[in-house]
């Protein structure tokens, strides 16, 4: 008898230990806002060294930064919801805003004037953060623009004023002169290199005049002229040798192979401009004018901090946000980061590269609108992974674009019913 | 004698090449790590590096909490090998000494329980843990995996083996069963032991997903999650990347050193008679 | 020889509370959550939205999926192989290693096994390294020496070449140390006697070692197959499943439809699906090696 109580007691403590995992109380009004962040460089760092002043000022909140890998952040914010316990911020893409735009806190409810607060903020920022009710559910932070990066030495060694030629060129213009830049720099190999990103490819679609989605966004539509045009368009660059197959087919990393020097061009975006600064030594490098099929365009695109349906510390994650959002910080936090700031009124004067800033603000000033709208919607974010694979059969040669899109759009549609 | 001469040396010369294969890729990422950034893309590539620098070693200790994650891995592979010993050996001795019904309906399940992937249960483990309040907490990947049924299976293979007068000679002494569990059995039992500490330290330190799951809170990380943190949305930060898994290895290695005498035996033992 | 029991309280009970800890830990973290998962295949449900019972809807669905069958076939083929080449690269470093009549033994024995050490991301990392078209330290070498790269993760078939040899490279020290000991108790007197009889190495090499191996034999197979068929991030980190779906294995495919397309009912019906077959071929092994679990 003795021996089973002795053991019953073992399991007991055990498990005590394992009910311990105790919740920490908050007392008075000193409050700890969670915040989910994940890092492309040290954006957090960043953030913490703006937001310094309003920590100072407002010494009863303490912030506990949580940092999640990338690649996880979407599926464990989606964990955190669905278990009741979402974070009080959180910083989000708009890949993650059409995931989880439905569970989070509008900002309508926390301000005054919300149409005041929305014209702070760059119109595409503004049509990302708005869900199905109209409502504004995020902050814009800094946004993002999709573009072309050249390796300037290249092209001078060509002879080539890449300025003056990118002015307003085509690809098929493209094509030509960058034969001759590839030609001229033994060591080089191909033209482009385009990230292995649905969203980056998704900036060649919309060049050559084609969507994902119907013009309300209530259905697929991949099967359209312009996005076949664009998909045969890759595949030929693909088997001309423009483009190395590493990237789509093997998942190598084009930033690297831009940074080696095996790359005329990398289709990237304004993010690139800090790890290129730091990285790249041996040539010159700046930002030129994308060119075009039927229009030019980039894709929009952009990070944002909000706050959920049943946070626990709503009213000061808030504050924080607008605060963050202001000005001052939107500029400061811009400027360090490297990136676009999403108000409209930030005056972002950059410690270099601002040649490069002026030429990806001008790419997003001519996308048309309904990018954003494609690029916010929950139903496609479900579909973009499919998208991705289906180019890649076509890139393999299995299948041919027109099978391809309607396969997408086959796929699309169970989401939109 | 000169056909044994001959058919050594070529045994030494194809174990050499074989180890090196197996080596090399190690040691690149080792010696990468103490490379700078801009060198690790630079064509030609170069496996020495050509200008040593510690730079990435102190940028990634200093960036943020790694002393944290480091002795939350630590933490958590120790307490969790000392668990997973205790249960697996408990259960294993259960399944090799005792006739009782259902025993082999047990181990069946058990076994079959191995061909379970992870991510197949994340959901409904995730919902489990929450209902228990283990979420973000690092018993929440301590406590889980600690009835791993390979741990079971080799201690029930090996202690098979231990001969039963022992225990009836003590049975008959008016021995109790708890007591002849620790006093006997656990003595006779280093190699096993030793075994399954090893495996779930390495385990355990090598988790993956189970921390993704169940932990948020930064200051509760593991090491591989910090090392998945360093790929971002758009860029992945090799540099800090390379030296915090330099770092990583050389724990499971010490273990793995310091135990290894048993090892060996232990697994014999636990895996020859079946 | 097996204990038996005297019907006695103690011995009834304490089995029980011996394993009742593992039970616990083992039933409420893993028995009930994949018990969830089975009732979650008969549902349409997406992380915010309510489950939908659909009854079979999934496995209809499922029978018609070509990607599915794609990455069905590549999980056979990844794993035949893979389990294949690793017993026979596995066994071949045993062999070279058990007799512990060469300097050095021991530390060879650890040089193999550091692979098995390393977490899959590292080993995924390390390999992207040496593996890559343009960047890749061997394609780099063969250029250097005039020839011209070698497309390992970018051609179809070489991409599955190349994560079945990485899959081996990291995995075959933790057998060969599991084969080395089987070998080691093998009585030394059999081999004597095959000598004086004048049996040549390959005879007692068939007639004696592989027989009296095969219990470790099949432990190893076992595991390496159920290894196999649960690989993920080494495949994430170094093909992400391509070029297109030449790498995906059924795994990638759950974790892929289960969060990126937000249909976790299908997601469990693929892995039930996965779970039938890991069960088929471990029966197989079984029944192929003459040999069932000793059970008694």
């Amino acid at each position: 008898m003795k021996k089973i109580l002795g053991i019953l007691l073992i399991l007991v403590l055990v498990s005590t230990t394992v009910f311990a995992a105790g919740t920490k109380e908050e007392t008075g009004k000193d409050v700890t806002l969670s915040v989910l962040w994940f890092n492309d460089a040290n954006e957090d760092e960043i953030f913490l060294n703006t937001i310094d002043d309003y920590l100072q000022a407002n010494p009863h909140v303490k912030l506990d930064m949580q940092i999640v890998a990338y690649s996880e952040y979407d599926q464990k914010l989606k964990l955190m919801i669905s278990g009741g316990n979402p974070p009080d911020v959180a910083r989000i893409t708009t890949n993650t805003l059409s995931v989880v735009v439905d569970s989070l806190e509008p900002i309508d409810n926390h301000v005054a004037d919300i149409e005041a607060v929305k014209a702070q903020f760059l119109p595409s920022m503004v049509a990302f953060a708005s869900n199905t009710k109209g409502e504004f559910v995020a902050y814009p932070t800094e946004a993002t623009a999709n573009g072309m990066l050249i390796n300037k030495s290249a092209f001078d060694k060509a002879g080539i004023d890449v300025d003056e030629v990118s002015k307003d060129w085509t690809w098929s213009e493209w094509e030509s002169i960058v034969k001759q830049v590839v030609a001229a720099n033994p060591e080089m190999k191909y033209g482009l290199t385009v990230d292995f990103t649905p969203h980056r490819f998704s900036t060649l679609m919309y060049q050559f005049g084609g969507h994902f989605l119907n013009k309300d966004q209530s259905n697929m539509e991949f099967n359209n002229p312009g996005t076949i045009a664009a998909i045969k368009w890759f595949k030929h660059v693909h088997d001309a040798g423009l483009v190395p197959k590493s990237v789509w087919l093997g998942s190598e990393n084009p930033a690297e192979l831009f940074q080696a020097g095996l790359v005329a061009g990398h289709i990237g975006g304004s993010w690139n401009i800090n790890t290129y600064n730091k990285n790249v030594t041996d040539f010159e490098w700046k930002a030129v004018r994308m060119p075009k099929a039927e229009i030019n365009s980039s894709v929009p695109g952009g990070k944002f901090i909000a706050s959920f349906k049943g946070s626990k510390n709503q009213e000061e994650a808030f504050k924080l946000m607008e605060a963050f959002a202001d000005k001052a910080h939107n500029e400061m936090y811009s400027r360090d980061t490297f990136n676009i700031p999403s108000r409209v009124d930030a005056q972002v004067t950059y410690p270099s590269n601002s040649d490069d800033f002026e030429v990806f603000l001008e790419e997003l000033k001519v996308t048309p609108a309904f990018t954003a709208n494609e690029w916010k919607n929950t139903n496609l974010s479900k579909v973009t992974t499919y998208i991705r694979e289906q180019i890649v059969e076509v890139l393999l040669g299995n299948i041919s674009a027109e099978e391809a899109v309607t396969n997408v759009d086959k796929k699309g549609a169970t989401y939109f019913k | 004698m000169n056909k044994q001469k001959v058919y050594n040396t070529i045994h030494y010369v194809l174990l050499i090449v074989l180890a090196l294969a197996t080596l090399l890729p190690v040691l690149w990422v080792v010696l990468s790590s103490f490379k700078p950034q801009s060198e690790l893309f630079r064509v030609p590539l170069t496996f020495l590096p050509q200008k040593w620098t510690l730079q990435n070693y102190v940028s990634s200790l200093q960036a943020g909490n790694f002393p944290v994650y480091f002795s939350n891995t630590v933490f958590v592979a120790v307490v969790s090998t000392f668990i997973t010993v205790m249960v697996n050996l408990m259960a294993g001795y259960a399944l090799a000494k005792y006739i009782f019904k259902g025993r082999n309906l047990i181990f069946t399940i058990m076994i079959a329980t191995l061909m379970i992937p992870l991510q197949v249960i994340m959901i409904p483990i995730f919902l489990q843990l929450k209902n228990f309040g283990m979420l973000n907490s690092l018993w929440g990947i301590i406590i889980p995996p600690a009835a791993t049924p390979t741990g079971v299976f080799l201690a029930r293979q090996y202690l098979v083996n231990l001969p039963d007068s022992l225990i009836e000679a003590a049975r008959i002494d008016g021995a109790k069963e708890y007591s002849i569990f620790f006093r006997i059995i656990l003595p006779m039992s280093k190699p096993i032991v030793a075994t399954i500490a090893i495996f779930s330290f390495m385990w355990r330190w090598n988790d993956y997903l189970w921390p993704l799951i169940v932990i948020t809170d930064n200051k509760k990380q593991t090491i591989q999650q910090a090392l998945a943190n360093f790929v971002g949305q758009l860029q992945i930060n090799w540099s800090d990347l390379l030296a915090m898994t330099t770092i990583a290895i050389i724990p499971v290695i010490i273990v793995f050193l310091a135990f290894q005498r048993f090892f060996f035996s232990g697994i014999a033992a636990g895996s020859v008679k079946g | 020889m097996k204990q038996h029991t005297k019907g006695n309280f103690h011995q009834t009970a304490a089995p029980l509370l011996f394993l009742l800890p593992n039970i616990l830990i083992f039933g409420l973290f893993i028995i009930v959550p994949a018990i969830q998962g089975l009732r979650m295949s008969f549902t349409e449900w997406g992380v915010f939205t309510t489950p939908r019972f659909i009854g079979f809807a999934n496995f209809v669905e499922l029978a018609q999926d070509t990607v599915f069958w794609k990455t069905f076939s590549n999980t056979i083929v990844y794993s035949l192989f893979t389990v294949s080449l690793i017993m026979v690269y596995a066994l071949a470093l045993a062999l070279l290693l058990y007799k512990n009549t060469i300097k050095g033994e021991k530390i060879f024995r650890s040089l193999f096994y550091i692979p098995s050490l390393l977490s899959m991301i590292t080993v995924g990392i390390a390999w992207r390294f040496i593996l890559g078209d343009e960047m890749g330290i061997i394609n780099y070498l063969l250029r250097q020496s005039g020839g011209s790269g070698i497309p390992w993760l970018t051609d179809g078939n070489l991409a599955m070449v190349s994560i079945i040899g990485v899959s081996i490279w990291a995995q075959a020290g933790y057998y060969m140390i599991i084969l080395i000991a089987g070998l080691q108790a093998i009585p030394l007197e059999l081999y004597e006697a095959a000598t004086i009889d004048g049996a040549s190495t390959t005879k007692t090499f068939t007639a004696i070692t592989l027989p009296l191996l095969r219990s470790t034999l099949l432990v190893v197979m076992v595991l390496s197959t159920i290894a196999s068929f649960k690989a993920y991030e080494l495949i994430s980190v170094m093909t992400k499943g391509g070029p297109g779906y030449a790498t995906k294995l059924i795994v990638q495919q759950v974790y892929q439809v289960a969060f990126l397309e937000d249909r976790m009912g299908y997601a469990s019906a693929m892995s039930i699906v996965l779970m039938l077959i890991i069960s088929i071929f471990t029966l197989v092994q079984f029944k192929f090696t003459g040999k069932e679990q000793d059970y008694e």
